[in-house]
């Protein structure tokens, strides 16, 4: 009897409850949108600052490179030593590559070589923009890439043949593409880590090791700290710049959107109180009469509140299916690519709901003090 | 002000009583009071051996689930359950819901093909009847009338006094209310009330047995 007594005050007062309905249904549809977001935002952001380039780097001990030692050995390191250890530890999440920088001459001008894996280029930068073909092959010493600035002052485009002298030595390639980084590597020559050991007369030797590690600031920190647990005689630093910005962003958006849930709550349940306050008005004579037929106001009021508790999870199930279209959307307009509805935040919605409902019910309570004996009598 | 002042009587089980009088004589107050409603400043009300005053709000609840029906004037049903739902609520607060006899309750009243009606497409005899269903339900100590065919028309107030003929014939104890002495007539005993007081007895006019 329970439940039909529920189902029928559900029936029987539809067109008041609806406007309830709305709010809620509206409501958890913000809320749930807003939840998904929230979850998918920190993976949306890392994939964003993911574009921003390499987050770690892996470099000589400063220790290393005390006084005493000659400063063009110093900054060298054993690149097996370094690139081994890496390997065994990096995951799919993580792209990196080794460098070697050399200054050169090409066209009696001087300039940066960076010797490195240049199939590698494109996944540590994915913002780089290219004019031309990336170089897919590690080995592949005969191609090699070219700064934007470089290029305009040497003259060079795609296709042509870049000759660079190092002391007595000479190495020569023909340029793959062009590159556009919108940062310092637009003055610099890209060429094959072999090669530009060979040039250098340092086999096996490098700078530096960059990695791009597709996480978020807090995962990175700890990758950070397991590398330089594993390399212990390397200076193994976090990129500050681009690790905070997104921790800070991440910490801004997630304040705005508990925010924002806490404010839709409150106005869902301001609204649910409006529409139950009304409802408690029309429902004085059914109360009055219900305790003259031996009705506890417990009993009486259980019926109300398993009402809009019905009403907070029906509610707030559409609502969490309409939120995560919301959130979809969202992901599309706001990061360009979809964000993946959440299971858990539908039984988190429909809860946050049920309980803003019954929150907003409150003022069903008035009935309590509802003498049947008055209310019977008409006044 | 007083609604009720030295007012004493008793009934014994099985009696009809009819409560007459003016309006604002204190009826339905005695009504409420017998009822478990509304509780008196002072003096006692006793019901099958419950001193109703001396009940607390939960005692009241309880009273008025196992010992009283009621019958009023307004019908007071349920706008948007059926016939066999406000029946059934009555068990409910009773006790445990049994939709058989909820439905042999309203079969008894001549309400067998409106079981599933709502109060709106139901005439008011057909309303009151279901009232009636719902007093009887708990199979109450005191079945308390107040001016039950006060709003019906000739042909349902015949079919609702010959209810109340029946109940009376089975033994149980009802206290109704009326401004209409031919339906005050009708009962074992009729008690006439003018300004909260009891006017000295006057017999039946004619037998109310059956």
């Amino acid at each position: 009897m329970f439940w039909r007594l529920v189902f029928q005050l559900l029936r029987g007062n539809r067109a008041r409850l609806t406007v309830a309905i709305l709010a809620l249904v509206s409501g958890s549809a913000v809320i749930s949108g807003l939840l998904n977001l929230d979850l998918g935002v920190e993976y949306q952001l890392t994939q964003q600052f993911r574009t921003l380039g390499p987050n770690i780097v892996i470099a000589a001990s400063p220790i290393a490179s005390a006084p005493g030692s000659g400063p063009a050995d110093s900054a060298l390191i054993n690149e097996d030593a370094v690139l081994i250890p890496v390997q065994k530890i990096a995951g799919p999440d993580v792209s990196f590559a080794p460098f070697a920088f050399v200054i050169a001459r090409t066209q009696d001008t001087q300039v940066v070589v960076v010797g490195t894996w240049l199939d590698q280029l494109r996944n540590l930068n994915p913002t780089w923009k290219l004019e031309g073909n990336w170089i897919s092959s590690r080995d592949d010493q005969a191609e090699c890439l070219v700064g934007r600035n470089a290029a305009r002052q040497l003259h060079l485009t795609s296709g042509s043949r870049l000759h660079v002298q190092y002391l007595a030595r000479n190495s020569d390639c023909t340029i793959s593409g062009i590159v556009d980084s919108g940062a310092t590597d637009d003055n610099q020559v890209f060429m094959n880590l072999r090669a530009v050991q060979t040039l250098a007369e340092v086999p096996g030797k490098i700078n530096l090791v960059q990695l791009n590690v597709s996480a978020t600031p807090k995962v990175i920190a700890t990758f950070a700290t397991r590398l330089s647990d594993t390399l212990p005689k390397f200076q193994v630093r976090p990129i500050r710049k681009v690790t905070e910005a997104e921790g800070s962003l991440l910490a801004h958006i997630r304040l705005l959107i508990v925010a924002m849930i806490f404010l839709i709550l409150i106005l869902t349940a301001l609204c649910v109180l409006a529409t139950m306050a009304a409802l408690a008005l029309e429902r004085r004579e059914d109360v009055g009469l219900m305790k003259a037929l031996g009705g506890s106001i417990s009993r009486i009021v259980g019926f109300f509140v398993a009402e809009v508790g019905v009403l907070g999870a029906f509610g707030g199930f559409i609502g969490a299916i309409l939120g995560a279209a919301l959130s979809y959307w969202m992901g599309l307009r706001v990061f360009g690519t979809a964000i993946s509805p959440r299971w858990e935040v539908f039984p988190v919605t429909v809860l946050l709901m049920t309980i803003v409902a019954m929150a907003g019910a409150l003022p069903l309570r008035m009935l309590a003090e509802v003498k049947p004996a008055i209310i019977l009598r008409g006044e | 002000m007083c609604a009720l002042d030295g007012v004493s009587f008793g009934i014994e089980e099985g009696e009809w009583i009819a409560i007459m009088g003016p309006s604002g004589s204190g009826k339905t107050t005695l009504i409420n009071i017998l009822g478990g409603l509304e509780t008196p400043t002072s003096g006692k009300a006793i019901v099958d051996g419950v001193d109703v005053g001396r009940l607390d709000e939960g005692g009241l609840t309880r009273f008025r689930a196992e010992k009283i029906g009621f019958v009023f004037q307004q019908f007071h049903l349920v706008s948007y359950l059926t016939a066999i739902e406000n029946v059934m609520l009555a068990q409910y607060f009773h006790s445990t819901t049994d939709e058989k006899e909820a439905q042999q309750a309203l079969e008894r009243v001549g309400l067998a093909d409106r079981l599933e009606h709502l109060p709106s497409q139901m005439s008011g005899g057909e309303q009151q009847r279901v009232a009636v269903a719902r007093a009887l339900i708990n199979h109450p100590k005191l079945i308390l009338a107040d001016e039950p065919t006060g709003n019906l028309d000739e042909a349902n107030e015949k079919i609702v006094i010959d209810l109340l003929r029946e109940l009376h014939a089975e033994r149980r104890t009802i206290l109704m209310v009326t401004h209409a002495p031919s339906i005050g007539s009708l009962a074992d005993r009729r008690i006439d009330f003018s300004h909260g007081h009891v006017v000295p007895s006057i017999p039946a006019l004619t037998p109310g047995r059956p």
